[in-house]
C-alpha cells in the first residue's frame, strides 16, 4: 500500500540533491540550470503526493504551473548561457567578474 | 504490492540519476542523467494517479525542453576541467548542508502526523482514477479553464515571453552568409541577367 | 496468483502484437525496394526466395553477422544504447493503438497523450548516437534530425489537438468510435488542412524522403549513424520503418476511421463490407500510408535543410493554428454530420 510519506521522503530527497548539486558546482553554469530543476521537481512530488492523498485536484493545477514556469525558465536560461558562451568563450560561473567594484 | 514494487523500483532509479546528475564529469551525461529522473517521475507521478502530469511532464520535458539542454551542451565547446576545480573542496559542505536539509525535513515528517496516511484512499473519484466518470485529463480541465483561467492565460504569456527572449537574445545577423530572398529573386528582370554579345565570325584561312 | 495471471496475461498479448508488428518492419523493407524498383522500372530484389521474398532475411542474417565496429573515443555505453533507444519508443507507443474494435493491450484514458509522449522520445536515440559516435558528419546529423523532429512535432501536435477536438476525448478508442459511419463521416474531411499538416509533419518527424537531411547521403555521408555497423545499424533501420508504419497506423486511427470500413452504416453496402474483420480495413489503411511514404521517396527531391524549417515554423503551424479556430467554430455551431 502506497503512502504519503513515501513521496514525501522521495521529494525531500531529491530537493536535498538538488541543493548540494548548488554547493558541488557552483562553477558550472550548466549544471546549476540543472539542480535547479531538480528542486522543482522534488516540490512537484510534494505537490502531488498531497494532491493524491488528499482527492483534490488543484494541487495538479499547481504542478502544472510549476511546469510551465520552470520550462520559460530554463529557455530563458540556457539563452543566456548561449549569448555568455559567444561573448566571454566560458560559462564558469567564477569568470564573470567584469561587474566586480 | 505490485504498487510498492514499482515505487521502489523506480525511486531508487531516481536517486541515483539525481546523485549522477550532480557528480557526473561530463556535462552531455548530466543532461541524459537528468532526462533519466524526469522519465522516471513521470511514472511515479502515474502511480500517484496524476495521469496527465505524468504523461505531460515527460511530453514537455523529456521531449523538448531537455533536447534544448542537450543542444546546447553538445554545441558548446566546454573545457570542463576548469568547472571541476572546486568539486573536491566543496564536496564535505555540499554533502553536510544536503544532509542537513534532509534530516530536517525527515524530521518534520516523521513527527508522526503523517505516517500513515494512504495515497488516494477513497478518493480516486476526485482524481479521474480507473473506472470514474470523468478521466483526471478532463478533471484538470474543468478547473484550469474557470477557476484558474487567469493564471492560466498569464502562463502562455510568460511562455510567450520565454520564446521571444530566447530568441531575442541568440538572435545575430551574420554577414557573408548567403541568404535566398525570394522577392528578389522573382523580381529580376531579363536585362539585369542577361547580355547579348555580338560578335563577328573571325576570318578564316 | 491472479496478479501473475494477468501479468502473464498482458505478455501475451504484447507478444501477439508484437510479432506481427515486427515481421512487418521487416517486409516494410522489402517492399519498399519493391516498389521503388517498379517506380524505376527495375525488378527489385528477385534472387532469395521466391520474388525475392526471402530478401529481409537474407539482409537480417549478414547484419547479424557482421562485426560492431567501436570507433576511437565513442562514448562506449551511449554508442551501444542508442539504437535501443531509437527503436523502444516507436513499439511502446502500440500499447494503446487499437488495431481493431476492443483489440488494444492499455485502452488508457490519456491515450492520444501517451503517444504523442512516446512519439516525443524517439529524437533521443538519434541525438545519443550522434553525440556518442565522437564523429562530425554524426554529430551535424543528429542535430539537424534533433532540430527538425523537434520543430514538426509542434505541428503534428497541434494537427492531433484538433482529432481531440472533434472527438471530444483522448482516449483513442473513442476516437475512433467517434468517426463511425462511411467515409465521409470520418475526420479526414472536416480536418482536411489538419490531415496535410499531419502528414507532412509525419513524413518529417521519420526523417524520410524528402525530409532526410538528417541522413543525406549525398552532403553528410549517413548522418548520425554513419559510424554504426552490423546489428547496431540494423537497428537503427528497422526503428526507421516502425516510426512509419506507428505514423501510418496513427494517421489511420485520427483521419481514417480506424477499423471502420469505408460504407460503415450505409443501407445495403454497410453490412457486406462489416463481414470484413475491423483489423483487415485497418491494415489496408496503414497499407495505404506506407505505400505513400514509399512514393513519396520514389517521387519527390529533397528539401534544403532552411526550407524544412521555414515550411515548418511558417506554413504548418500557423496553418493549424487558424484550422483549430475553424473548428472550434465549427464545434459552436454544430456544423455538418460531424459535430
Amino acid at each position: 500500500m502506497l503512502e504519503l510519506s513515501h513521496y514525501l521522503v522521495l521529494g525531500a530527497i531529491l530537493f536535498s540533491l538538488g541543493v548540494a548539486g548548488i554547493f558541488l558546482n557552483r562553477k558550472n553554469a550548466l549544471i546549476l540550470l540543472m539542480s535547479i530543476e531538480l528542486i522543482l521537481l522534488a516540490v512537484n512530488f510534494n505537490f502531488i503526493a498531497f494532491s493524491s492523498a488528499l482527492g483534490d485536484i488543484h494541487g495538479q493545477v499547481f504542478v502544472f504551473f510549476i511546469l510551465t514556469v520552470a520550462a520559460a525558465e530554463s529557455a530563458i536560461g540556457l539563452a543566456i548561457l548561449v549569448v555568455l558562451f559567444r561573448n566571454r568563450d566560458t560559462i564558469n560561473v567564477g569568470d564573470l567578474d567584469s561587474m566586480k567594484g | 504490492m505490485i504498487e510498492l514494487i514499482i515505487f521502489y523500483v523506480f525511486a531508487a532509479v531516481l536517486i541515483f540519476a539525481a546523485t549522477m546528475v550532480i557528480t557526473a564529469r561530463n556535462p552531455v551525461h548530466s543532461a541524459l542523467f537528468l532526462v533519466l529522473a524526469f522519465f522516471n517521475s513521470g511514472v511515479l507521478w502515474l502511480l500517484a494517479q496524476a495521469e496527465f502530469l505524468g504523461i505531460a511532464v515527460v511530453l514537455v520535458y523529456v521531449g523538448a525542453v531537455m533536447v534544448l539542454f542537450l543542444f546546447v551542451v553538445m554545441m558548446l565547446d566546454i573545457n570542463v576541467a576548469p568547472l571541476r576545480e572546486g568539486f573536491a573542496r566543496y564536496l564535505p559542505v555540499g554533502v553536510l548542508v544536503g544532509a542537513a536539509m534532509l534530516l530536517e525535513m525527515l524530521l518534520v515528517l516523521g513527527s508522526g502526523e503523517l505516517s500513515a496516511v494512504g495515497l488516494a484512499g477513497g478518493a480516486s473519484e476526485a482524481l479521474g482514477g480507473v473506472g470514474t466518470a470523468q478521466s483526471n485529463t478532463a478533471l484538470i480541465g474543468n478547473v484550469l479553464y474557470t477557476i484558474y483561467v487567469y493564471p492560466f492565460e498569464v502562463a502562455a504569456v510568460v511562455l510567450m515571453l520565454a520564446i521571444i527572449a530566447a530568441i531575442m537574445l541568440t538572435l545575430r545577423r551574420r554577414s557573408g552568409t548567403k541568404h535566398q530572398d525570394i522577392a528578389k529573386q522573382v523580381h529580376t528582370r531579363k536585362a539585369e541577367r542577361l547580355r547579348v554579345v555580338r560578335m563577328n565570325p573571325e576570318k578564316r584561312d | 496468483m491472479a496478479e501473475i495471471l494477468e501479468l502473464v496475461w498482458i505478455l501475451a498479448k504484447i507478444v501477439v502484437l508484437l510479432v506481427p508488428l515486427l515481421i512487418a518492419v521487416a517486409y516494410m523493407t522489402y517492399a519498399e525496394r519493391k516498389v521503388i524498383g517498379w517506380i524505376q522500372l527495375r525488378r527489385g530484389p528477385n534472387r532469395v526466395g521466391a520474388y525475392g521474398l526471402l530478401q529481409p532475411f537474407a539482409d537480417a542474417l549478414k547484419l547479424m553477422l557482421k562485426e560492431i565496429v567501436l570507433p576511437l573515443n565513442a562514448n562506449r555505453g551511449l554508442f551501444v544504447i542508442a539504437p535501443m533507444l531509437s527503436i523502444m519508443p516507436a513499439l511502446a507507443a502500440w500499447a494503446v493503438l487499437p488495431v481493431g474494435q476492443g483489440l488494444v493491450i492499455a485502452d488508457v484514458n490519456a491515450g492520444l497523450l501517451y503517444v504523442l509522449a512516446m512519439a516525443s522520445l524517439g529524437v533521443y536515440g538519434v541525438i545519443v548516437a550522434g553525440w556518442a559516435s565522437n564523429s562530425k558528419y554524426a554529430l551535424l546529423g543528429a542535430l539537424r534530425a534533433g532540430a527538425q523532429v523537434v520543430s514538426y512535432e509542434i505541428a503534428m501536435g497541434f494537427a492531433l489537438v484538433g482529432v481531440l477536438m472533434a472527438s471530444g476525448s483522448l482516449n483513442i478508442s473513442e476516437i475512433v468510435e467517434a468517426q463511425a459511419g462511411p467515409i465521409w463521416n470520418w475526420f479526414w474531411l472536416p480536418l482536411l488542412p489538419l490531415f496535410i499538416v499531419y502528414w507532412i509533419s509525419g513524413v518529417a518527424e521519420t526523417n524520410r524522403l524528402p525530409f532526410d537531411v538528417a541522413e543525406g547521403e549525398s552532403e553528410i555521408v549517413a548522418g548520425f549513424h554513419v559510424e554504426y555497423s552490423g546489428m547496431a545499424f540494423a537497428v537503427f533501420f528497422l526503428a526507421e520503418y516502425a516510426n512509419m508504419i506507428l505514423i501510418s497506423g496513427l494517421a489511420a486511427i485520427m483521419f481514417l476511421g480506424g477499423w471502420y470500413s469505408p460504407f460503415h452504416g450505409l443501407p445495403v453496402l454497410g453490412p457486406i463490407f462489416d463481414l470484413v474483420p475491423g483489423m483487415i480495413w485497418f491494415c489496408l489503411k496503414v497499407a495505404f500510408f506506407l505505400f505513400c511514404y514509399i512514393w513519396f521517396r520514389g517521387t519527390f527531391p529533397r528539401y534544403r535543410y532552411d526550407q524544412i524549417m521555414r515550411l515548418g515554423w511558417k506554413v504548418l503551424i500557423p496553418v493549424t493554428v487558424v484550422w483549430l479556430v475553424v473548428e472550434s467554430v465549427f464545434i459552436l455551431t454544430g456544423f455538418g454530420p460531424w459535430f
